[in-house]
């Protein structure tokens, strides 16, 4: 009697070399639409721009070097700050709602996690256009505070830096809140316990155990939530206005306007490169996966 | 304390809901100005809507774009993650790593690729490699959706089906695809939410031609604020918001969360 592997092997239910008409599909859109138009921008991004076009005869990295001009330097640093921020915001924020969404039963912390999640399921151009009405001069705020006399002329709230960051919080924050949520889910409420009965007052366990034991989690999640307001595009563009332009505006510009399709595509690998790189260190702190979502 | 973490949690709330409460708001006031209370509504933005064959022409084309691509993927998506589960390939990990790597990598950069890609191969503007951007961008969602529904049943059903003689396109037809139909509902919905709510690489790559509603509402909101925009918006936002209540009651939504 045969039995086991064996067995299904005999019977031809182990899937064996058939495997690859299941996944061919995928493995070929993925081919085709994916892999090879960013290989191909790769390799646009080695050619210099003529006037006549892409000169594809000639190999140059001077398209990487232009990164590092005065004004692109400049670009990058207000993305860099702008990032930085948001991360550093969502990372204050994220106790107090982790902490809070912890400690409610299941039903309200899924649809406590469902309210959180939704900026991430809202077109962040629909999003953007509410923020305008909120922070802009005739917005809700301005126009609140002006009828409480509390102001005479409008604060500038959006077409600057403080408009990006506001705007892009709520949609990137849930990156840091859903792997700081599930870390504070799995602590061992023992430990806790063991704390309190040693002595240590609320605020000591918080800082002391359960602050070092979930800072793993934060910190990919940090990592994950930096990439994404990096690479953002839509809300910067309406929120940021004509003067405060982040890299992905201008790779937009390079690309659309200008046609300048090697430079174009040198800020596009180096968009790449550098958020692999994040998505790798990230990974390293949970070493499950992270994975997270987009956007 | 816990009241104090409420109260700061209500807030929070309020904040990360605002804008979007506000332009559904918006688009049932008669005026651009707010008004608290809310004295008159008014349903003139919508009426307004109707009579923008340019706004019913990106309705018409985000919706062929989210039914195709979303189809699309679920199919691909299935066949994909059955591969996986039961097939345990060597190299599993690195192929869900290429399926679900839309996740990662900024849609700035997909975007710019496709771009450039599909003037090299004549294909610019064209209405097949946009749906094939758009399957790309949501075959992560199909794939993760339809793993966990696969992995969530075993192989024992599909086993007694082949050793009763059936073959496996029969089996995985016939008992498999049933049994993983909740999946496939979630993957679809998921599939279209998504693409229903891109804009970046569309934006990129689409041309001037295939303007879907997202990137109508990005390219008239850069030039002018109009409240006809705020019923638009609120249209966008009740779909997405209805998909994702659907999603939610399906339990679909844990596989983002992952």
């Amino acid at each position: 009697m045969i039995s086991g592997a064996a067995g299904r092997s005999a019977l031809g239910i182990r899937l064996g070399g058939s495997v690859w008409l299941f996944l061919g599909p995928a493995l070929l859109l993925m081919l085709a639409a994916y892999l090879a138009p960013l290989f191909d921008t790769t390799i646009v991004s080695l050619h210099p721009n003529r006037p006549t076009g892409i000169d594809r005869d000639s190999w140059t990295i001077a398209n990487y070097l232009r990164l590092l001009d005065t004004y692109y330097g400049e670009v990058l640093l207000r993305t860099l700050r702008v990032s930085l921020l948001i991360t550093l915001f969502s990372v204050l924020l994220a106790y107090p709602v982790g902490v809070w969404l912890a400690g409610l039963g299941p039903r309200g912390q899924a649809w406590a996690i469902l309210v959180y999640m939704s900026p991430w399921f809202v077109n962040a151009v629909v999003k953007s256009f509410g923020w305008t009405l909120i922070l802009g001069n005739r917005g809700l705020v301005n126009r609140g505070l002006q009828s409480l006399g509390l102001i005479d002329s409008p604060l500038r709230l959006m077409l600057n830096e403080t408009g990006i960051v506001i705007g892009l919080l709520p949609g990137h924050f849930l990156f840091v809140l859903l792997p700081l949520w599930a870390a504070l889910k799995g602590l061992d409420g023992n430990l806790r316990w063991a704390a309190m009965t040693l002595g240590a007052r609320p605020w000591q366990v918080f800082l002391r155990v359960t602050v070092p034991l979930t800072l793993p989690a934060l910190l990919a999640g940090a990592i994950i939530n930096f990439t994404m307001n990096m690479a953002a595009f839509a809300a910067p563009a309406l929120l940021g206005g004509t003067r405060t332009r982040v890299l992905s505006f201008i790779a937009y510009q390079v690309n659309l306007e200008e046609l300048n399709w090697p430079f174009g595509g040198a800020l596009a690998v180096a968009m790449l490169v550098v958020t692999l790189g994040f998505v790798m260190v990230a990974q390293g702190l949970t070493r499950g996966g992270l994975g997270g979502g987009r956007r | 304390m816990r009241r104090l973490l409420t109260l700061f949690n209500l807030l929070m709330v309020a904040y990360v809901v605002a804008p979007i409460v506000l332009v559904v708001w918006m688009s049932f006031t008669p005026t651009m100005l707010f008004e608290v209370p809310i004295r008159s509504f008014s349903l003139r933005w919508y009426e307004e809507l109707f009579s923008y064959d340019a706004f019913i022409d990106s309705a018409w084309l985000s919706l062929r774009l989210g039914l195709i691509s979303a189809l699309a993927a679920t199919a691909l998506g299935f066949l994909a993650a059955y591969g996986l589960v039961r097939g345990r390939p060597p190299g599993a990990g690195a192929l869900l790593g290429l399926f679900t790597a839309p996740l990662i990598v900024p849609a700035v950069v997909y975007g710019i690729a496709m771009l450039q890609f599909t003037n090299l191969v004549g294909l610019y503007g064209a209405f097949p490699a946009l749906v094939a951007a758009h399957v790309v961008i949501v075959l992560p969602f199909a794939v993760r959706t339809l793993l966990a529904s696969l992995e969530g049943q075993g192989p024992e059903l599909e086993w007694a089906a082949m050793s009763l003689g059936a073959r496996r396109r029969h089996a995985v037809l016939l008992v498999t695809l049933p049994l993983c139909l909740r999946g496939m509902v979630s993957a679809f919905l998921f599939c279209f939410l998504i693409s229903f709510s891109e804009v970046t690489v569309t934006l990129f790559m689409a041309g001037p031609a295939h303007q879907t509603l997202p990137v109508r509402i990005f390219n008239y909101v850069s030039d002018r604020i109009d409240p006809t925009m705020a019923a638009v918006s609120a249209l966008v936002v009740l779909v997405s918001v209805a998909l994702v209540l659907v999603l939610n009651r399906l339990g679909a939504l844990a596989a983002v969360r992952k």
